[in-house]
């Protein structure tokens, strides 16, 4: 089953915020949540969806999955707190 | 008419194409400063440090080889110690507060984020006060005491050093290597370049600027963002970019002077909207009331660091850095050491208290 398949804990919307804050919400949020959860982000920055949050969950361990929604403009990203 | 059509046409292609590889690369010079210490990662700063070595090595070739016309040399910045350092501190908090280095800003204008272009507004605001508005005493309390090797020679590593410049580019290129080599050249972000594309080509783009600089602007000026952003809206709202012929050429059309390097400012924003295009990357973006203040008193702090110091990531932590310019290394670690300072206030602190 993929990440984006399972329910998430939380939803966190940083459309139209500006760098760098979808990636310190993020990580905000990751912080607070359990071991395990899921967080669902809805990004629309290109560099903060596709290279500072992936990049930062990478580091961590953390399991990622991106859905690009290009009728919307933005992405759904599905991260998996280790 | 053919070199009118060529000064234009020139600028505004080096401008599109710097912006079209900025924006496929997510390259900001912010971000790659600011991930070092804010999520330890050296990614963007491994294609910062690429890009870097790529001019150094291209720039001084074309300079070497005779390709740059005029006086055949690149534009060095006099070594200004109080105003490198504490411009080059300004600017680098700036970058925070506005979400964005002085080409990032810019090329994320091309993405639909109206907050990039408030921000935009803010820097040339910030230029503008510092040069010749209420803040002008301060920036010539600053830029007063300049250095000089001997009577009246700008101050660069090879000079100070007493070498040929090719010993110390030799030297900073071995430097480069192992800590360029720690990261894997071709992980890629879903659609971007990878992070060694992005170096090399935001690099390669930076050496054909210089020869273009050059060959149509009359001087080796090659990339930067604080005095051409200033050009290009003194040429759109005064009619006259202003630019010193000394540095770059202007042309007059429709009743306009406008610098070449002004073209370039218009054609970064451009070459980012196709890529966002392409890529289906394009939405106009708003963020909330209190982030596009905020951005906008960070434009101005941008502004007003960049034009103390003598310029911004690119004019000095770029371009500069390239020349080998004492001034643009001060101002360069001046600039990381500012941004580190904000990154550290604005976003650890308040996440561990």
């Amino acid at each position: 089953m993929s990440l984006k398949d399972e329910a998430p804990k939380e939803t966190l919307d940083t459309l139209g915020r500006v760098c760098p804050y979808p990636l310190l919400l993020t990580k905000k949020a990751l912080e607070k949540l359990q071991s395990g959860a899921m967080l669902k982000v809805l990004c629309d920055a290109p560099a903060s969806a596709e290279d500072s949050i992936p990049r930062y969950c990478e580091k961590n361990g953390f399991g990622f999955e991106s859905v690009k929604l290009e009728d919307k403009g933005y992405w759904e990203l599905y991260i998996k707190k280790k | 008419m053919g070199s009118m059509f060529g000064f234009i046409l020139s600028g505004l292609l080096v401008g599109a194409a710097f912006g079209f590889v900025l924006q496929r690369g997510r390259y900001c010079v912010n971000t790659a400063f600011r991930d070092v210490i804010f999520i330890n990662d050296f990614t963007l700063l491994r294609a910062y440090v690429l890009g870097l070595v790529t001019l150094i090595i291209g720039a001084n070739f074309l300079e070497d080889v005779g390709w740059l016309g005029g006086n055949g040399q690149l534009y060095r910045q006099a070594f200004v110690p109080w105003a490198n350092a504490i411009g080059g501190y300004i600017f680098g908090m700036g970058i925070v507060l506005a979400g964005g280095c002085g080409s990032g800003i810019l090329y994320r204008v091309g993405e639909g984020l109206l907050a990039a272009l408030v921000a935009v507004f803010g820097f040339f605001f910030g230029i503008m006060t510092t040069k010749a508005g209420l803040l002008k005493p301060l920036y010539e309390a600053l830029t007063a005491k300049v250095v000089y090797v001997g009577e009246d020679t700008t101050p660069t590593l090879f000079n100070m050093l007493g070498v040929n410049k090719w010993v110390v580019i030799a030297v900073l290129t071995v430097a480069a290597v192992p800590f360029l080599l720690k990261g894997t050249p071709f992980k890629k972000a879903k659609k971007g370049y990878y992070w060694s594309t992005a170096g090399l080509l935001v690099g390669l783009v930076a050496v054909i600027a210089f020869w273009a600089s050059a060959h149509f602007g009359g001087n080796a000026r090659g990339l930067s963002f604080t005095g051409p952003l200033r050009e290009f809206f003194l040429a759109v709202t005064m009619g006259d970019s202003q630019a010193s012929p000394s540095l770059i050429k202007s042309v007059t059309m429709l009743g306009i002077n406008v610098s070449w390097s002004s073209l370039y400012v218009l054609g970064v924003p451009l070459g980012a909207y196709i890529s966002a295009k392409l890529l289906k990357e394009f939405k106009l973006k708003v963020p909330p009331a209190n982030e596009l203040l905020r951005v906008l008193a960070g434009g101005f702090v941008m502004g007003l660091g960049a034009q103390i110091s003598g310029g911004c990531n690119i004019g000095q932590g770029f371009t500069g850095v390239s020349t080998l310019a004492v001034s643009s290394w001060v101002t360069t670690v001046f600039i990381l050491l500012g941004n580190w300072t904000m990154v550290y206030f604005l976003l650890i602190k308040p996440m561990r208290d």
